[in-house]
């Protein structure tokens, strides 16, 4: 069973801060790192090449540094990269994003699954998986936990809130998986080593076939007019006494008055 | 002389924090509470393949450099905790067999040392003695093919887990020449060898370090290790590696008790400001980090030599004096930064500062590598 897996990489959250005059991500001195999802997406993909077979390509469309979570990627244990990389793909939304990905796919060759993680923590839409899918004209099962494969489909645990829901679709299918799903492995320090002596094809947008009226900045719908830290509004505290029961009825009741609850 | 780490190294370095993260930091305190680290972590270990780092793949091994082996070594180091010694004893020990061994030995041995079926030991000091190969009592008596083995070993991390060991020991028949220490490989489950319960060590709880018996333990001769009576060069240069290992660990120790001590005076108020405004602990701060990084760029320049196939016997020993009595201090500088709250086993200070206390007597003690370095330095003609 062949999969490819997209990833994308992200700066490492827990260091960036923000610029308080330009409302701007600071982004510089800032490490990179493959979006957490998505490192669930490789481990989901290794351990069902591990039961059923295949083969593992990982996908990432990102500038030139995008090679460094390619290599982690290798280090993990799949078999193949491909990169993304032009200067026709910079300012994608994740509609241009969708379109380029499912080029690659298209000249990737054949596969039985795509996984990708649920959602990116730098932009958090949970859109490119879905929209992949949609371009492709394959089935999508989304947030899903589990994944096995049934009599040639593909089945899955989905996570809807509190509600579980058992999914099932024939291949080639998108899985979108939860970050909890498959705890990622530590990538094995013989299989680092190899990962650099592996070479990545670089796809520029030459390489793919696709309209050029659809890539990047100027194939994106979605135009970003501001981004900013919502300003802190100062507010009266109100403390509540009395015992703990108490306490906590007076603070239901104020929810309620505030329309909160 | 390049001072960037290869894209792979990072890379390496980043697994050893993903381990210590996910394998090494929820086990912690039950390391502590139960005195002994859980049966499933050499395979964990040996999953990641941190085991036989330098061993060459056909036995099993990673075939990387000592300088890798360094850096994953200081990010275990940062946990402060005995974790990182089933971990070191199968590397150093396998180093030790891959360097000196037959074909037969390496292939018997290697393999399950590098794959986490067993665990490695490296075995030398005695209750009379811990430098002096003079005052060996531990006998190998020649029987046919074989030898029998007869003594004590004392303080040997991991001699009561299953897998194999080099032990040092007196040869009966060349006892009174010069060289009469033998090297061999003992197979830790053979009849006659037992190991006591684990000693009792400060701020090495779980470390495994036990006395082990002989009685007429039966070893077969084609086990040993280089020529017989060649022991004592085999465990000099095993010494003069695990400087470098311990120089390392003692490293990441720093660090963390650096890191610590920044994210202390950060969060502490005192009289309305965090305390790292105050200049009296930015002076300190400083200290240990120009600290901390000459003991760091020392540490890689004795593994780049030790990978250059360099005598590193007095480089070790030089790194050994200088790493062990700075982390200590840096250990100390961090408990003071924290005031009471350092005194606390809540605050992972106090581990790392009682942890630190035993560099200075493993692997040869602080003072003998002064001789050692001291008595080189005598004997050079520049």
């Amino acid at each position: 069973m062949n999969i490819i897996v997209c990833i994308k990489q992200v700066p490492d959250v827990t260091e960036v801060s923000w610029d308080p005059e330009t409302g701007s991500l600071i982004r510089k001195g800032i490490p990179s790192i493959i979006n957490p999802d998505d490192k669930t997406a490789i481990e989901s993909a290794l351990q069902l090449k591990e039961r059923y077979g295949g083969e593992v390509t990982v996908l990432s469309m990102g500038p030139s540094q995008v090679e460094e979570a390619l290599r982690e990627a290798l280090g993990m244990g799949v078999d193949k990269a491909i990169q993304l990389t032009s200067k026709e793909f910079a300012g994608s939304d994740t509609w241009a994003t969708s379109y380029t990905l499912g080029l690659a796919v298209k000249k990737a060759g054949q596969y039985e699954l795509i996984i990708c993680g649920k959602e990116a923590i730098d932009g958090m839409t949970a859109q490119v998986g879905p929209q992949l899918a949609e371009y492709l004209g394959i089935p999508q099962l989304t947030y899903a936990m589990n994944i096995e494969v049934v009599d040639s489909k593909v089945r899955v645990k989905q996570k809807l809130g509190d509600l579980e829901r058992l999914l099932e679709s024939p291949m080639p299918a998108l899985i979108t998986v939860e970050r909890e799903a498959y705890p990622p492995r530590v990538a094995p320090m013989d299989t680092i080593l190899e990962a650099y002596g592996k070479e990545i094809p670089v796809w520029k947008s030459d390489d793919l076939n696709g309209d050029g009226d659809n890539l990047g900045l100027k194939g994106s719908p979605t135009k970003l007019r501001k981004v900013y830290t919502p300003k802190l509004i100062k507010g009266k505290v109100e403390m509540f006494e009395g015992g703990p029961e108490e306490v906590a009825h007076k603070f239901v009741d104020k929810l309620k008055e505030k329309y909160i609850i | 002389m390049d001072f960037n780490l290869s894209p792979e190294s990072k890379m390496m370095v980043k697994a050893a924090k993903d381990f210590c993260e996910k394998e090494i930091s929820p086990i912690m305190d039950s390391i502590i509470e139960n005195n002994d680290y859980p049966d499933d972590l050499i395979t964990k270990f040996a999953n990641a393949r941190m085991l036989g780092l330098v061993v060459p793949k056909e036995y099993g091994g990673v075939g990387t450099t000592n300088l890798n082996i360094i850096l994953i070594t200081e990010e275990l180091g940062k946990t402060g905790s005995v974790c990182a010694y089933p971990m070191l004893m199968n590397n150093s020990t396998a180093e030790t067999i891959d360097y000196w061994g037959s074909e037969d030995v390496k292939k018997k041995f290697l393999p399950p040392l590098c794959d986490g079926s067993a665990y490695a030991c490296t075995a030398f000091t005695e209750p009379g003695t811990g430098s002096d190969p003079r005052a060996l009592t531990t006998t190998a008596v020649p029987d046919g093919d074989d030898f029998i083995i007869n003594g004590t070993k004392r303080y040997i991390t991991g001699g009561n887990k299953k897998g194999y060991g080099v032990f040092y020991v007196k040869d009966e028949i060349m006892k009174g020449e010069k060289g009469d220490v033998t090297a061999f490989v003992v197979d830790k489950s053979s009849e006659g060898y037992s190991a006591s319960a684990p000693w009792s060590l400060m701020g090495l709880e779980g470390m495994n370090c036990v006395d082990v018996f002989f009685k007429d333990v039966r070893v077969p001769g084609s086990s040993i290790l280089g020529e017989r009576g060649n022991g004592f060069p085999i465990l000099l240069r095993w010494i003069a590696g695990e400087r470098i290992q311990q120089a390392a660990y003692m490293v990441g120790l720093g660090q963390a008790a650096l890191d610590e001590s920044v994210k202390y005076v950060k969060e502490r108020i005192v009289g309305g400001k965090p305390m790292g405004f105050m200049q009296g602990f930015q002076w300190m701060l400083s200290e240990m980090k120009g600290r901390i990084d000459a003991c760091r760029y020392l540490t890689y320049r004795a593994a780049c030599l030790q990978d250059d196939g360099k005598q590193i016997a007095i480089d070790s020993s030089e790194l050994k004096i200088f790493v062990t009595t700075t982390i200590q201090e840096i250990t100390r500088m961090a408990m003071q930064i924290h005031g009471s709250y350092g005194y606390s086993k809540e605050y992972k200070v106090e581990r790392l500062f009682r942890y630190a206390a035993h560099a200075g007597v493993v692997a040869t003690s602080t003072e003998l590598n002064k001789t050692i370095a001291g008595s080189a330095l005598l004997k050079s003609k520049r």
